[in-house]
């Protein structure tokens, strides 16, 4: 077997917990259940995982097409969504025949590449790619993986590297689409790009009536009447109008937005600033564990005006979190265009 | 606190002070001193601060060493004035903090007679790092511990750094008796045993204290704004300020980075007098950032905390970290901190 396989068998072995070993052995399925049974889960790791290769040396072709990531071992590091435009679609999806036109494509341009493939209940396909060049082995530590939901036009990659045209070809050329763009959308949570894409967050919907209808015969709450809430009615209206722009469920989970502003600059009117004619460059990044949810919370927080501002509320609706911002004929407008 | 009269004001509206020796004080200072702080009245910030000049460095400058000194992270302390240090035992200082450093190193290890770890510490002067010629010489110790494989060459490595420094501390300094050595700013590089235990020797050798130089949001506004406008001929770097938003749930970070060019352009326009800045304009300059960025995202940045500003010059973040990107401007940023450590002192 390739000793670079060997090696990569060993090193993936010796990440994983102990108390988790079996469980993925038995996952990756290319071990057969009497192969399992001689592994000793109680010994130092480093035998163990040489046990495995061991094992793993007496079948040769059927592990280098079985390596394949485990949805939950990896990190899904960000990930870009390309978005393919529907060209020709056929109305059935042949795994075997994508599988094939896609591996064929890319091995027809790059020799050194190791792909493998997996399929999971929601019609997703994980292709996992390790890239090499002309002369060096495909390098199995910085793998790039691709999910492809086969029912839609969608794909999502991870890791963009300098080799993502090649991929973009292939993938193009297996799924009988015409073309691909990259959409302006990443996330390190890709169960969040899905949601945006697929648009399964909850949805906002104008509403006529911005005042909720007082109900009757409520009970009065017992408070004390020594209390006053100042600003009452504000704090309500920011609420409601909250909701209205992020609907109310959970938002999906994005790390970061970043925009490259190239507007005029303005302040106010009392400040007798630049008025030269040339925009003022600036680039900000919001970053947060959870993004939309700390967006949500600033105008209830007094941090900001309600309703924010579309530029930041827009995001799971235009499903991009990457804009470039330009002044359209003197006035200030939200308009987002191509990188 | 002896409040300055008014008598006597500088063309830079900073009152001079009756200078007076309080043995019976309750201050930090064991020796039982106190130092006037001679234009600022509890705790404020000062309305005014001239532009530090730069290239300040004088002849006999070593070039390695201030290269050495620049684009590396380093951590702020502040330092009370020390009690009879002096530079001609800057050797035999080496010495005792080298047995010190290696004996607290060896705490709780087992004994072992001759073993050396191979740590050794040099004091050594830094030159050409004042303000003005009654700044003290500024003071550079190292640690450096040779390798422990046999096979690679006996090269001392250094593993930790700090230096002492005082810059145009004088005039805010005034009434120091003979016997004290004023450094007040103390910047570290290196893993933080190493500071502490060096603090420690240091404060039990000198008597002298070492409290962390935390920058305020304030402070950091005015850094953004004098650093913005400094000019810089080579690339210039976008300038770049982080906000922290406090009171959420989750934790939301806003880094606003503007353009070099256009920040300077800015800045030209709000100051006024040349050589000087004041409270106003800085303000004014940061009014003019958050109106910006209001217009486009309906956020007060007023109402987050500035946490970071990176410049071409330097970066500096509020924690009391610090790095120095250019030689030209070193003297100029030190000063400033400077400054802030005196006040922290007082």
């Amino acid at each position: 077997m390739d000793e670079t396989v060997a090696e990569y068998i060993r090193r993936t072995v010796l990440k994983i917990p102990r108390c988790q070993i079996m469980e993925m052995l038995t996952m990756w399925e290319f071990l057969s259940k009497t192969q399992l049974q001689t592994i000793n889960v109680h010994q130092l790791k480093e035998r163990i995982s040489q046990a495995v290769v061991e094992l793993c040396e007496v079948i040769t072709s059927i592990v280098n097409d079985q390596i394949v990531s485990n949805s939950h071992n990896f990190v899904f590091t960000i990930s870009g969504i390309f978005s393919c435009i529907t060209g020709e679609e056929t109305d059935s999806f042949n795994l075997a025949d994508f599988k094939y036109k896609f591996k064929r494509s890319l091995r027809s341009a790059l020799k050194n590449v190791t792909i493998n493939f997996r399929e999971y209940e929601d019609n997703a396909i994980w292709i996992r790619i390790a890239w090499g060049t002309q002369y060096t082995k495909p390098n199995q530590y910085k793998a790039t993986y691709v999910v492809y939901h086969s029912q839609t036009p969608y794909v999502f990659i991870s890791s963009l590297r300098s080799s993502i045209p090649l991929l973009c070809q292939a993938l193009v050329h297996a799924s009988n689409y015409h073309d691909i763009h990259e959409m302006e959308l990443r996330s390190r949570c890709i169960d969040s790009l899905k949601d945006i894409v697929f648009k399964r967050y909850s949805q906002t919907f104008q509403t006529y009536h911005p005042r909720p209808l007082q109900e009757r015969n409520v009970a009065p709450e017992k408070v004390d009447p020594r209390i006053i809430q100042e600003n009452k009615r504000e704090k309500e209206r920011i609420q409601s109008v909250n909701q209205e722009i992020f609907g109310e469920g959970l938002q999906p989970k994005i790390e970061f937005a970043q925009y490259k502003l190239e507007t005029m600059f303005k302040g106010e009117p009392e400040m007798d600033i630049l008025t030269e004619k040339e925009p003022f460059r600036c680039v900000v990044k919001f970053s947060s564990p959870h993004l939309l949810e700390a967006l949500k919370s600033l105008a209830p927080a007094g941090m900001a005006d309600a309703p924010l501002s579309p530029l930041l509320t827009c995001i799971p609706q235009k499903a991009r979190n990457y804009f470039k911002i330009k002044e359209r004929k003197g006035i200030l407008s939200a308009s987002c265009l191509g990188p | 606190m002896d409040t300055p009269d008014s008598g006597g004001m500088t063309p830079l509206g900073r009152k001079t002070a009756e200078t007076g020796i309080n043995f019976t004080s309750t201050t930090r200072f064991s020796r039982g001193l106190t130092f006037i702080r001679t234009h600022t009245l509890f705790g404020q910030s000062p309305t005014r601060r001239i532009i530090p000049q730069t290239s300040l460095l004088q002849e006999n400058v070593d070039p390695q060493k201030i290269a050495f000194l620049l684009r590396k992270q380093w951590t702020l302390y502040s330092v009370t004035p020390m009690y009879k240090f002096s530079y001609g035992n800057l050797k035999e200082y080496s010495r005792l903090l080298s047995a010190f450093v290696a004996a607290e190193k060896q705490k709780g290890l087992a004994v072992e007679v001759g073993n050396d770890l191979g740590i050794k510490v040099t004091l050594s002067t830094l030159l050409g790092l004042k303000g003005t010629d009654q700044d003290q010489v500024a003071v550079l110790v190292q640690i450096a511990s040779r390798s422990q494989l046999p096979f690679e060459n006996a090269e001392n490595k250094v593993v930790w750094s700090g230096w002492f420094c005082c810059i145009s501390g004088d005039d805010l300094l005034e009434s120091v008796p003979e016997d004290f050595t004023c450094l007040s700013l103390f910047l570290a590089n290196g893993a933080e045993s190493y500071t502490a235990i060096v603090g420690s020797w240091f404060q039990k050798t000198f008597d002298c204290y070492f409290s962390r130089l935390t920058i305020s949001p304030l402070n950091l506004a005015w850094m953004a704004a004098m650093w913005t406008g400094c000019k810089v001929d080579s690339h210039m770097a976008a300038t770049e300020l982080v906000f922290s938003v406090p009171c959420i749930p989750q934790s939301l970070d806003i880094s606003y980075a503007i353009h070099s060019e256009d920040a300077k352009a800015l800045w030209d326009t709000v100051q006024k007098t040349p050589g000087e800045v004041t409270q106003e304009e800085v303000n004014l300059f940061m009014d003019c950032l958050y109106s910006h960025f209001h217009r486009h995202f309906k956020i007060h940045l007023s109402a987050t905390r500035l946490v970071k500003v990176s410049t071409s010059i330097a970066s500096a973040h509020c924690d009391g970290n610090i790095k120095i990107l250019h030689s030209k401007h070193l003297i100029g940023v030190l000063t400033l901190l400077t400054e802030l450590a005196i006040s922290q002192i007082q």
